[in-house]
């Protein structure tokens, strides 16, 4: 997690006079959900591990699949896609736990479908998201960015620390 | 000095003294002519004062040296101990555990100079029955001293007292023949210094800038170590005037005194000569200079360290006695703990894994075993590094008690046992509160008036008693009293008046109910409110701080025979012996603790009574709970005719909770589910199985 955390850089332009531009960059992890792209900010991700078995946790909310065992600590697994409204997961050999680190909650799994690369995307080349009532995806949202023409969804990840309304 | 990396250690070790301090001024109102007691609690004062000073804590060290000054009269038999001079020690304890307060606040004393208790105790060094000022005791303390002192003839010279090997008096007669001046120097370090062991590095160091440094004694290394009382002795070769000398050493702060003489080298003797002497002696005549060179020099000091002499004395007799010990980070116990549950799990995984090979491998299995047995043990020795006696909670009650009987006017009896029973510590330290408010409570509530126990037949002092036993795994701490118990109907009449009940419901609940009202927030039935009880911010405070301990709390009570209030903890929090089920194809630990009995029941024998299953077992009626409809889930029980039922039990109350299957008796490491899983009322946490699945925990009080 030492070298996840090292990443927002200022890129500094090597000849360039300081004060002309100053180009923040995030590296985010693109991940798949359904046919959707999406990226989470690395510096809230402490470990990306395999599917493995949960232990369901009766009486709580449908997108909080249960428990699982990470190296003897036992962490809450929140399926992405319930808590997005879209489909059940269907886990596969692709499947993975994203491990979040979060500031209230300690650490939190997310399941997602793919874990698909690293990018480095500049500041200048994010355009935040307004939150819209009608449209309750881009709720989830941060902003977007853009990707060598692809476009690539960032995640909110506070929307995971929210209670359901 | 920077002293502030010392705090800590300072405000435990004061509170320990205060405490000490406490418990003794207690015993000695009780037994006055205890001369143990009086050593001990001059012992706690002077060490207190001690590091006060060293702290630079000077209103603390003010106060603590009056008050030695008046343990010390009273251990010279000058003083006699009376009621009131034991009310104005106990009001010294408290401005001095205020002082601590704010120390441990702010990391400075305040302001208060306390000079009202600081008159009184003069007062009472002044009138002790002789008229003399408060120093002529001081000259009676030295005149003690003296004899000591006179027992050896050389008793002002201890250079002549040291035994020379050849080679060192060799090298002292050479040098003299070059001319060089031997110098014999005893150094008194003050009593209340701390790091003695670094001041006489300081006037080694201090020495050895204008001489040489030929012999010490005690040696370098006992120095070092800080193996030696008040004082010290140089010989020294030097070319400077012995007046240099004396000024080097006098410079280094806490030296009380320093003196010296130029030796006559014929004089020195080896340890065969000296033989000849009465060896056992020899400590006693060195220490008779410290005493005695004190007041030569410096006679405002010779109290103090007059004083100081026995005393250290006396604490190396104590110290035999008392067994070594470390002090040691909660934290890095924890961390101890954390590693040994990983262990365990480990060690289940490989249990598992070697039940389920089908070779039958024996030595394999002989070492499984083996590393069962070293880690139970393991996990049974690091439980009890964090098990501390819960004495350091309970020994303050006394004195509380005895507070509470002259604020209340009633007279009080109290009787403690069980202190030496241990708990957790993180339990320990959390569990002053509860007792102190069920103490306070029946203090206050529970005893009744002189009259009202005139008339009841009842002795005019009502007991109190605290007892503490272990049972099972489990620690029992009761308090009961001898007063009027609980009166059911002015709970129940005050119940329906705070609104906490329907006068409908009031008439409905049965007496065990209605004293369980008591734990409502807000609810008090004191007459009137006095400062000691009465807030009503009391018992449902003291329920829920038990309960955040894992622990539970009951009453038993009888109208004008008195009431028992039970506190129940568990021994240990974090590792526990549970039972595995099986529900719904779901592993689920049920606590060993609260299970009863594991039954098999035909189902023809459920009952329903008011359309809920109950079971009869063997003559009581006892409530079915069909674990699969509590976490929601098909039931897939083995056998379709019968049931598996787990009853258990939490004070009166019995219930059965049907599963499916039983696997079996297994050690569980408590994890917490972590605050994103919350809301989940039944379940108390989670376990990693021997093959890494996690299995949550039921808290079966709450299913109850």
């Amino acid at each position: 997690m030492d070298q996840l955390s090292v990443n927002n850089n200022l890129n500094l332009p090597e000849n360039g006079d300081e004060t002309k531009i100053v180009d923040v960059t995030f590296q985010y992890i693109v991940i798949r959900l359904g046919d959707e792209q999406y990226g989470i900010d690395i510096s809230y991700v402490n470990n990306i591990v395999r599917m493995q078995r949960i232990t369901r946790v009766p009486k709580v909310a449908a997108y909080l699949k249960g428990v699982i065992n990470l190296r003897g600590e036992v962490l809450p697994v929140v399926s992405l896609r319930l808590k997005m409204g879209l489909a059940e997961d269907v886990f596969d050999k692709a499947t993975r736990i994203i491990i979040l680190k979060t500031e209230n909650e300690g650490q939190i799994g997310i399941l997602v479908d793919e874990v698909k690369e690293v990018v480095t995307l500049s500041e200048k080349s994010i355009e935040k998201v307004s939150h819209d009532s009608k449209n309750e995806k881009a709720n989830f949202l941060s902003g977007v960015g853009k990707n060598n023409g692809e476009l690539i969804s960032i995640l909110d990840l506070n929307m995971i620390t929210l209670e359901d309304n | 000095m920077d002293v502030s990396q010392y705090l800590e250690i300072f405000l435990d070790e004061t509170n320990e003294h205060l405490q000490n301090l406490n418990t003794q001024i207690l015993e000695l109102e009780q037994d006055p002519e205890n001369a143990d007691t009086v050593n001990e609690i001059f012992r706690a004062a002077h060490s207190l004062k001690g590091m006060a000073g060293t702290m630079g804590y000077k209103r603390m060290q003010n106060l603590t040296h009056d008050m030695e000054n008046v343990f010390s009269e009273v251990r010279n038999g000058n003083i006699k101990v009376q009621p009131e001079m034991v009310d104005v020690l106990f009001q010294c304890l408290d401005a001095l555990q205020e002082y601590t307060d704010n120390i441990k606040n702010t990391a400075d004393e305040g302001t208060n100079d306390n000079e009202p208790l600081i008159r009184q105790l003069n007062d009472i060094l002044n009138n002790k029955g002789m008229g003399g000022s408060s120093d002529a005791p001081k000259t009676e303390t030295k005149a003690e001293e003296a004899p000591t002192a006179g027992g050896s003839a050389s008793g002002d010279a201890p250079w002549y007292d040291i035994n020379y090997d050849e080679s060192q008096i060799s090298v002292l007669q050479e040098a003299v023949k070059q001319g060089k001046k031997v110098y014999g120097i005893n150094v008194v370090v003050n009593s209340a210094c701390v790091l003695k062991a670094a001041r006489a590095f300081l006037v080694v160091k201090a020495v050895e800038e204008k001489g040489e440094l030929i012999v010490s004694n005690p040696n370098s290394q006992d120095l070092e170590d800080e193996k030696f009382e008040n004082d010290f002795t140089l010989i020294v070769l030097s070319e400077e005037p012995l007046e240099n000398l004396i000024a080097a050493c006098e410079s280094v702060s806490e030296i009380d005194s320093a003196k010296g003489e130029e030796l006559d080298v014929n004089r020195l003797h080896t340890a065969e000569e000296e033989s000849s002497e009465n060896a056992p002696a020899e400590t006693a005549a060195e220490q008779a200079p410290a005493a005695s060179a004190a007041p030569a020099k410096n006679v405002p000091a010779a109290a103090p360290a007059g004083g100081a002499a026995p005393a250290k004395a006396a604490d190396k007799k104590g110290k035999v006695a008392v067994k070594q010990t470390v002090r040691v980070d909660i934290e890095k116990l924890d961390s101890l703990m954390n590693l040994v549950s990983e262990l365990i799990t480990a060690k289940n995984s490989l249990v598992a894994a070697s039940s389920a090979s089908e070779g039958n491998n024996s030595s394999f299995n002989e070492q499984i075993e083996y590393l069962e047995s070293v880690t139970s043990n393991l996990h049974e020795s690091v439980m009890k590094v964090r098990m501390v006696p819960i004495e350091s909670t309970v020994s303050k009650f006394p004195r509380m008690i005895r507070d509470l009987q002259k604020q209340l006017g009633k007279k009080l009896e109290f009787y403690m046992s069980g202190e030496e029973t241990e708990l957790d510590r993180t339990v320990v330290d959390q569990i002053g509160d509860p007792i102190m408010h069920l103490l306070r409570n029946s203090a206050d509530h529970g005893i009744e008036s002189a009259e009202i126990r005139a008339q009841r037949g009842k002795p005019e002092a009502g007991s109190i008693f605290l007892d503490a036993y272990q049972d099972g795994n489990n620690v029992i701490i009761e308090v009961r009293d001898d007063g009027n118990g609980i009166d059911i109907e002015a709970v129940r009449a005050k119940g329906i008046e705070k609104g906490v009940v329907t006068p409908e419901q009031a008439a409905a609940l049965s007496d065990k109910e209605v004293i369980n009202l008591l734990f409502n927030a807000g609810f008090s039935t004191a007459k009137k409110v006095t400062d000691v009880s009465g807030r009503g911010v009391g018992l449902d405070v003291v329920k829920s701080m038990i309960e955040s301990l894992s622990g539970e709390v009951d009453v038993k009570s009888e109208l004008g025979v008195g009431s028992t209030w039970t506190i129940r903890l568990p021994l240990t929090l974090a590792i526990i012996q549970a039972l595995m089920v099986v529900v719904g194809g779901e592993k689920y630990a049920i606590s060993l603790g609260s299970i009863q009995t594991i039954e098999t029941i035909d189902k023809s024998d459920i009952k329903l009574v008011q359309n809920e299953e109950v079971i009869n077992l063997r003559g009581t009626v006892i409530p079915l709970i069909r674990l699969n409809e509590v976490i929601e889930t098909e039931s897939h029980p083995i056998d379709e005719n019968s049931l598996i039922v787990v009853i258990i039990k939490k004070g009166d109350k019995m219930a059965g909770l049907v599963i499916d299957e039983l696997i079996g008796q297994q050690e569980i490491v408590i994890k917490p589910l972590g605050k994103y899983v919350k809301h989940v009322k039944f379940i108390t946490g989670a376990t990693i199985l021997g093959d890494g699945e996690v299995a949550l925990i039921f808290d079966a009080n709450t299913l109850l």
